[in-house]
């Protein structure tokens, strides 16, 4: 279903989904995030992109599983906590992102089935915003089966035409959202799809970096694996762990049990993301690092990213949002490993 | 009618002089308000400001860290070193807009129980009126 | 102004001699206009190096790496290291002598004066110039910056985009060297804590409110503990990244290891995070705000390190990294110390 929905009109749209719980981008200073939105005036759909992609939303941070107290006659309490159920919406989703999140699908709702994300992701649309230009300087969706106007992972995509946007439902769940907002849509004019047609395939050029042949650099990871390329990639890593925490694909995580309080004694089962560049993170119990060093963790990040998950799902693991480009404090750049790669040897 | 509000303070007590202090004015029963945890730590210099922070992440209302006066250490420097440490902990905590009054430092010899009551009797007036501690608390 | 073949000269020369492994300096980025650390082995590589006002980086971060890295070499290469550094990097190196974490003949120092400036502040420049694609910025002999953008080169006066902590910076030139490029300008410095006595100013509920908003956006990704040199503990005690287990570690201890904090980004565990750091590093941060760089949530967490060492002067008068020979700050201490805070 094809719609125009007048910029003005946005707000009082939002208003209509008062049973939902709406997430949209906020502007902090100089960055953006994604934030629960009371108020409508909030949002700054005129944004580049977030310095955190929607996962945080999808799949938070920090996520209970289980709350454990012991109680008056002192036995031992277990209760298990599911995330709230309560339809909601993230606004203003650019496609590198929402691939993402179709990407992470295969891990977590695939073979093996994760309650608490599937249960997120279900009860959750995700509507986007098509990119007119790049939102960033590192921006390379297209190099990797990506696009600025892919609808993968979309419940509606929506694409700004200057004074309106042009609202496509891609989905079930989308249809819904549009239809509680009926009267503020009208149908598309000739002239509006036209004016896509050319928005689209002009973002397309605009992309600044790419990485070329890309479909060459799986097999050559494959062979490189005992190469001291990687030593040399990883002498100015700092193992700050900001890439993977950025990342959209990025999803390990580590659980724990928290007890916060003593008596009466309470705590609580406790599931928050890890992180593959942490020299801790393969410290097995014995005290063996398989990945002690810097240049093995930097070398399990683009391969997980670019051999392993192709091999495994048959897509590349990376959506282009460049990211991990923008805000490494040493500038490792992953499309020039990646385009040393393809031509190393 | 509501429970009148019970301030809980952490000492860290120095063994040597601040803790003996504190036995003294048991043994001597001296009254004095009893809500006091007290920790017995070797030498007022071992206070870790983990110590500090720890204790009022976990609900603590006030923080006391007593050890010997100067001169009279037991380990000849750990309480000057103290001294100069606390100070730092202490311009941080206000610097982050934490009750200063929160966060003592005394200095209580193994003959001072008398001094230790009064200390701990002003802490508890002082903490009284400014309720329970919620800011670096961890909500259970 | 560093004249930058001078620099290259130098570099070349000192490599040639085998008296370096490499020297660690900037070269341009493949991003943005923002440089990236260099590693140069070979006398030829020299070439990449560049000195311009985006060299930000502290580079004495890679010496601490190397000194835990070549432990585990089998025959390691003892030779010293060549790096450039900045006034404030040399600081840096002044407190790993002093606290021993280096002997003098680990580093070769090439040093460079920022002379009547100092380096951007890259979010101010990005803001100054109004999203405009920055291609490179250059010193000026005047004080200035030249920007070339996409339209063309701009002159920029240096205070308007200048790195916070270079206004208030102490260390123009570097203060331990074994060359230097550059000339010593000495430069007034009225106000060398204006920014923790903004904050010190606002009433007790608002920093608190400060305090608690900035650190609420913590996600504890530590990239602030990675990127700065002094922290260099194998094992970080508010929270193990590292936690040195062998072999013979029995269960009983691995189950009792202390927990200070727990790893969910929580407000209170994120500020006994903070505040512990801050104070592990009092007396020992030499402001070089790479920590405040790197924060993907833009925390200000240079302001909580600065008022250590604003605590450092007032209280004790004590200067950091200047004097490589002097005692630390925390184990050391003067009769006059303050007590009026104790009862």
């Amino acid at each position: 279903m094809e719609k125009i929905l007048q910029k003005k009109s946005f707000p009082k749209w939002l208003e209509k989904l008062e049973a939902y719980e709406i997430y949209a981008p906020v502007k902090n200073d100089s960055s953006w995030s994604y934030e629960a939105i009371n108020n409508p005036s909030d949002i700054d759909l005129d944004f580049p992109n977030t310095v955190q992609a929607p996962k945080t939303i999808i799949n938070p941070q920090r996520e209970i599983f289980l709350e454990f107290c012991r109680s008056e006659d002192n036995t031992l309490e277990i209760h298990e906590v599911l995330p709230e159920e309560k339809p909601g919406v993230i606004f203003g989703v650019r496609p590198c992102d929402a691939k993402a999140l179709t990407l992470t699908d295969l891990v977590c709702s695939g073979d093996v089935k994760d309650e608490y994300y599937g249960r997120r992701r279900r009860q959750t649309a995700i509507v986007g915003l098509s990119c007119n230009t790049p939102p960033s300087p590192n921006c390379f969706c297209v190099s990797v089966d990506g696009s600025p106007h892919s609808e993968e992972g979309f419940d509606i995509l929506m694409t700004d035409l200057g004074d309106r946007y042009f609202v496509k439902s891609l989905t079930k769940k989308g249809k819904e959202l549009i239809d509680l907002g009926k009267t503020l849509f009208t149908a598309p004019k000739e002239s509006d799809k036209k004016e896509l047609k050319k928005v689209h395939t002009e973002s397309e050029k605009k992309l600044k970096r790419q990485i070329r042949d890309v479909e060459k650099i799986p097999p050559k990871l494959k062979e490189m694996f005992e190469s001291s390329f990687w030593d040399e990639e990883a002498m100015s890593c700092l193992r700050c762990g900001i890439c993977t925490y950025l990342c959209p694909t990025c999803h390990c995580f580590d659980i724990f049990d928290e007890v916060t309080s003593v008596a009466p004694f309470k705590g609580y089962r406790v599931r928050t993301w890890d992180n593959c560049q942490f020299p801790d993170f393969t410290m097995h119990s014995s005290g063996h690092n398989p990945r002690p060093d810097k240049a093995s963790r930097l070398r399990q990040r683009i391969m997980h990213k670019y051999q392993y998950f192709v091999e495994r799902y048959g897509h590349y693991q990376c959506t282009g949002c460049g990211r991990c480009v923008s805000r490494c404090p040493v500038g490792i750049d992953i499309i020039e490993v990646l385009n040393k790669v393809r031509d190393y040897g | 009618m509501a429970e009148e509000f019970e301030p809980k303070i952490v000492a860290f007590l120095c063994k040597w002089c601040s803790s003996a202090g504190s036995d003294l004015a048991g043994v001597s029963r001296m009254e004095y308000p009893p809500n006091v945890i007290p920790i017995q730590v070797m030498c007022s210099g071992s206070v870790s400001p983990l110590y500090i922070l720890s204790a009022f992440k976990k609900g603590a209302d006030g923080v006391l860290v007593s050890g010997c006066h100067p001169g009279d250490c037991h380990y000849i420097k750990g309480n000057f070193y103290a001294r100069r440490r606390i100070a730092l902990v202490k311009e941080l905590l206000e610097y982050m807009g934490f009750d200063p009054e929160r966060f003592q430092m005394s200095w209580v010899s193994a003959a001072e129980g008398l001094k230790y009551t009064e200390i701990i009797k002003d802490f508890v007036n002082t903490l009284k009126p400014l309720g329970p501690q919620t800011k670096l608390r961890r909500n259970p | 102004m560093v004249k930058l073949e001078d620099l290259k000269k130098e570099a070349q020369r000192i490599l040639k001699s085998g008296k370096v492994k490499y020297i660690i300096g900037y070269a341009e980025g493949t991003n943005s206009f923002m440089p990236v650390p260099v590693f140069i082995k070979d006398p030829e590589g020299v070439e990449k190096l560049i000195w311009n006002p985006a060299c930000v980086h502290n580079l004495t971060k890679f010496i601490v790496d190397e000194k835990k890295r070549i432990k585990q070499d089998k025959n390691p290469d003892e030779r010293a290291i060549g790096i450039i550094v900045k006034g404030c990097d040399s600081r840096a190196i002044n407190v790993l002598l002093q606290e021993k974490y280096i002997d003098r003949e680990d580093v070769y120092l090439m040093g460079v004066s920022c002379e009547q400036t100092g380096v951007v502040d890259e979010k101010k420049l990005t803001k100054k110039l109004k999203g405009e694609s920055i291609d490179h910025v250059d010193f000026e002999d005047d004080g200035n910056f030249v920007v070339t953008t996409e339209k063309g080169k701009t002159k920029i006066p240096a205070e308007e985009v200048l790195a916070d902590r270079c206004i208030e910076c102490k260390a123009n030139f570097p203060v331990i060297f074994d060359i230097v490029f550059g000339e010593k300008i000495k430069k007034r410095v009225d106000e060398p804590f204006r920014s923790v006595e903004k904050i010190e100013s606002l009433p007790k509920k608002d920093r608190w409110k400060f305090w608690e908003e900035e650190l609420s956006k913590c996600i504890r990704c530590y990239a602030c503990r990675s990127v700065c040199p002094m922290c260099y503990c194998d094992e970080c005690v508010v929270d193990t990244i590292s936690f040195a287990v062998e072999p013979d570690t029995t269960a009983e201890e691995k189950a009792q290891k202390i927990k200070w904090i727990e790893k969910s980004p929580d407000l209170s565990e994120n500020i006994v995070y903070h505040l512990t750091r801050a104070i592990h590093l009092a007396g020992r941060c030499i402001d070089c705000g790479e920590c405040e760089r790197v924060c993907p949530l833009e925390i200000p967490i240079r302001f909580l390190n600065k008022k250590m060492e604003k605590e450092a002067k007032d209280l004790f008068d004590y200067e950091v990294g200047f004097d490589p020979d002097q005692p630390s700050l925390v184990s050391s201490f003067k009769d006059e110390d303050p007590e009026d805070f104790i009862r």
